[in-house]
């Protein structure tokens, strides 16, 4: 039987038991996953990991009470008295008059996802890429302390259904790169870092063409080679640079402050601003759902809503929430969609070495270390990695420094977005360069 | 998967299997795990949550490489499959090992379960939460929001390995959590508390919903007359209990001995040298009783043993697994541990805590004359290689001319471990372990605790405003 049936079987029979059972209503998540994973650390196969998983996930709605369930196991014995127990516990629960299946006009009723390779890479042949990649840089310089290239892949099948006629399907599959490098810097310290590449299929990485491994190791040694003996500088304010892969730190508590739970719960800084504007003009943010080939291209959200292209944050003005059936109707306001899916930040132009070239006296964040974000007040403070930007260079690596403000004010001192988004992210954000920011150091 | 199939059925066959093509060790992970839990929210206890998995992990070593399979199945054939998934690792290498006969290991409680979870229904929790939703809204008007959860799991284990171990463990695990949201003058605080223990119903207790209510009633009014601080360079008063953050982060990773073995960490050529000043000592431990990071058996079949890292101000031990104790030719130290099932096991902290000192938190204070006083915390991070850490202060106080005075909040603290293990230069006698939720994330989540006494660092640098 394919996948596909299969986990339609299982979702059809743990639907029928759950109302037979006593539910008046019910959702049900049924998924497999098929992974491997290789790593290589420096000239020898470090580790080899097969994985096989499925899963059940119900929602249960009964006599307008709710509850969830699930269990990695498939076999109706042993669902039927997971049933049992859950729906007698869920009816000794308070009501919760707003938990609804999703409103049928807004229910995903298209065709089933397919954003997935046909086949399967050999072992062996992930062997040789894994191999070939550590090889191209170990041995090749003297502060190269250790390299680890890791391979792995996966494919997802997810079938969901709910009483009131909801069937979607998807199949995905993702292939991802990893080198990470460490080298000998001042001292004991020993600094590192890395670079990644990933897709639908296995070519995205370089699975039959060596220049990607090759240059996704080379980037991860140069990089760790440029992080050797930091410096700490003055506490000041200084314009910075964000780099495209580190972005999206920033962009998240924004993106938690507009969701449902922490709208209804008045635990959100943004709770007043839908309508209003709360950063500069230069933030413009797209909800993508549909762009095939990406993390993050979906048709429909974990409850079965329909996905679609929303603009979340127009020149700087909140344009929405992300609202799934439930917050939905406790806030009395209009469903969207429960989360992101495909954030795409538009683009302007440039990258992080052009905005280097405008700046005299500033900080090119690279990675950031630790850090939080009050989701009350907006109040942040992160710890960095990066480079001192010195009259339009990028110069010598900089650490131990933290960064610290508030979002909205943070997010209202954005002056450019780059065009160097990286399609390998599900939030692709560009380099962003922002306006004098709180740093603290020595 | 139950504890009785596992029981029955021939693990020698599986294990024989697993290193049918070489290799140095092997072991099966057999695991059931009931989860539960309940959720308050709008003065309503209105969701709840179910979850039962189980399943088999089978690992070959070779050497220091790991073959890793796991099965959710309990059919024959499915198990035989994950072990020869996991035996190619061995190709080619020379090395052999064969299972010897299997005995069954006698192990410690540390968990005793006095009243079972299985035995609580979602009415016998509810009125707890209650409770803890009504004394909250009646301790301070300016209440607007309180969310709780309630959890509880109870995980079976049982492990056989190819050096003719075989042991079984039940670790029961459960955890309240309360966020509470108070708005006065149109300025909105919001701030968490959390218990977390390995123990059955008996961790339901009135005593408990008291303490959780005061202290997320005072942590949350707190916040209304707290600023960001000033940053840059300053001495730093820790204080007792979840200061033990400092120790998980600065130096509890890079001890861990994955990442010694890979020469990744920035102490892996410091064993038996000087880390800290005299006085000093470092422990962690799996051997407090209910403790949320206490084990009676590792993932790995090791026993559960309290680890001294740093003695007198001396690196001591790594905290091993099997793998990286063979590499560093030491015995492992129970540190051997995984999420589930489905993760092969890593060197991974337990609770971690310094031992007393000398001083008092009267006298460190007093000692500064200029710096910070801090004393909850959320989360924090490491840099194994650089040795750069953080960790995000909820709240402290400034302390000016020896005295605390200011109260502050939401600041990150950044510091490099060996520089800052170098300037602890006052330690207490009020060591503290903290018995919130706390849970580590290196690849994998792993349950830990820590704890510390209070400490004077003399210089870190605190995120501010400058």
């Amino acid at each position: 039987m394919k996948q596909k049936d299969l986990l339609q079987q299982m979702c059809d029979y743990a639907l029928e038991v759950s109302l037979r059972k006593g539910a008046q209503h019910a959702r049900i998540a049924a998924i497999s996953n098929t992974a491997h994973e290789l790593s290589v650390l420096n000239d020898t196969i470090d580790t080899i990991q097969k994985s096989v998983d499925s899963s059940l996930m119900i929602n249960l709605f009964v006599e307008g009470r709710y509850g969830t369930c699930s269990t990695n196991k498939a076999d109706p014995a042993g669902i039927d008295k997971l049933l049992d127990d859950a729906i007698a516990s869920v009816r000794l629960l308070a009501p919760d008059p707003f938990r609804k299946l999703v409103p049928a006009d807004l229910r995903y009723k298209g065709v089933p996802l397919y954003s997935a390779h046909r086949g399967s890479v050999d072992t062996e042949v992930k062997k040789a890429f894994l191999s070939g990649c550590a090889a191209s840089i170990w041995g090749k310089d003297p502060a190269l302390i250790s390299v680890t290239a890791g391979y792995s892949d996966y494919r997802r099948w997810l079938h969901l259904a709910d009483s009131d006629g909801l069937s979607c399907t998807s199949e995905n599959t993702w292939y991802s790169l990893s080198v990470e490098c460490a080298v000998r810097g001042r001292g004991d310290t020993r600094p590192s870092d890395w670079d990644y590449e990933g897709g639908i299929k296995p070519e995205d990485i370089g699975i039959g063409s060596p220049g990607i491994p090759c240059r996704c190791a080379a980037s991860a040694l140069e990089r760790a080679l440029a992080k050797r003996n930091p410096r700490k500088i003055g506490s000041g304010r200084y314009q910075v640079i964000v780099e495209n892969r580190v972005a999206a730190t920033l962009l998240s508590p924004m993106i938690d402050a507009i969701s449902g739970s922490s709208l209804q719960q008045q635990n959100s800084f943004l709770l007043d601003k839908l309508g209003k504007s709360i950063a500069s003009p230069a933030l413009t943010l797209i909800d993508s759902p549909c762009l095939r080939g990406s993390p993050g291209y979906r048709f429909f959200d974990s409850e079965g809503l329909a996905t679609a292209k929303r603009t979340v944050i127009e020149t700087g003005r909140l344009n929405m929430f992300f609202l799934s059936t439930y917050y939905a109707l406790k806030m009395q306001m209009p469903v969207t969609i429960s989360a992101p899916s495909l954030l795409l930040l538009k683009a302007g132009k440039g990258n992080a070495a052009t905005f280097a070239g405008l700046i005299k006296n500033g900080i090119f964040v690279t990675g950031f270390n630790g850090g939080n974000c009050n989701t009350a007040t907006g109040d942040f403070s992160y710890g960095i990695e990066g480079f001192k930007v010195e009259n339009g260079q990028i110069t010598y690596p900089v650490n131990e420094m933290v960064m610290t403000g508030n979002m909205l004010d943070l997010w209202n001192r954005l002056l450019a977005a780059g065009d160097d988004a990286l399609k390998t992210m599900s939030w692709q954000i560009p380099s962003l360069v922002f306006d004098t920011i709180e740093f603290a150091g020595l | 998967m139950d504890l009785t199939t596992a029981i029955d059925m021939d693990s020698n066959k599986l294990l024989n299997l697993a290193l049918r093509k070489g290799g140095d060790y092997a072991d099966l992970y057999f695991e059931q795990n009931t989860f539960h839990s309940i959720v308050l929210r709008d003065g309503e206890v209105n969701a709840a949550a179910t979850d039962n998995e189980g399943g088999l992990g089978i690992r070959v070593v070779s050497g220091q490489n790991t073959g890793y399979a796991y099965t959710e199945s309990s059919l024959p054939r499915d198990r035989e499959e994950a072990a020869r998934t996991a035996s190619h690792i061995a190709q080619g290498l020379i090395r052999t090992s064969k299972p010897v006969q299997i005995a069954t290991m006698n192990l410690p409680d540390r968990y005793r379960i006095l009243k079972p979870w299985e035995d609580f229904s979602p009415q016998d929790k509810m009125p707890f939460l209650y409770d803890l939703n009504d004394r909250i809204f009646s301790a301070d008007k300016r209440v607007k929001k309180v969310t709780a959860r309630l959890s509880d799991s109870t995980s079976r284990i049982e492990i056989y390995n190819s050096l003719g171990i075989h042991c079984t463990d039940v670790r029961p695990l459960a955890s309240l959590s309360v966020t509470c949201v108070m708005e006065s003058n149109g300025q909105r605080e919001s701030a968490s508390a959390s218990r977390s223990f390995r123990m059955g119903g008996e961790f339901l207790h009135p005593d408990l919903i008291r303490e959780l209510a005061q202290e997320i009633i005072t942590r949350t009014s707190f916040l209304f007359g707290a600023k960001q601080p000033h940053g840059g360079e300053m001495p730093v008063v820790m204080a007792a209990g979840g200061s033990g953050i400092l120790l998980h982060e600065a130096i509890g990773h890079a001890f861990e001995a994955d990442f010694a073995r890979k020469k990744v960490s920035i102490f892996s050529d410091m064993m038996g040298k000087r880390v800290c000043n005299p006085g000093i000592t470092v422990i962690d431990d799996g051997t407090i009783p209910g403790n949320r990071g206490s084990l009676n058996v590792d993932d790995e079949g090791v026993p559960g043993q309290k680890t001294y890292m740093v003695t007198d101000g001396i690196l001591t031990s790594f905290l091993h697994d099997r793998i990286s104790a063979r590499y560093f030719q030491s015995e492992p130290t129970g540190n051997g541990r995984r999420e589930s099932f489905r993760y092969m096991p890593m060197p991974r902290m337990r609770a971690t805590y310094m031992d007393n000192g000398r001083d008092t938190e009267e006298t460190l204070i007093a000692s500064v004359k200029k710096g910070l006083y801090v004393d909850t915390f959320s989360n924090g991070q490491v840099q194994i290689g650089a040795g750069d850490f953080t960790f995000y202060v909820k709240s402290g106080y400034l302390i000016e001319n020896g005295k605390l005075t200011q109260p502050i909040k939401d600041t990150n603290i950044i510091g490099n471990g060996p520089e800052a293990l170098a300037r602890i230069t006052g330690v207490t006698r009020n060591c503290l372990i903290d018995d919130g939720a706390w849970t580590c994330g290196k690849e994998q989540s792993c349950a830990v605790s820590c704890g510390m006494p209070s400490v004077l660092v003399s210089s870190l640098t605190v995120g501010g405003r400058v």
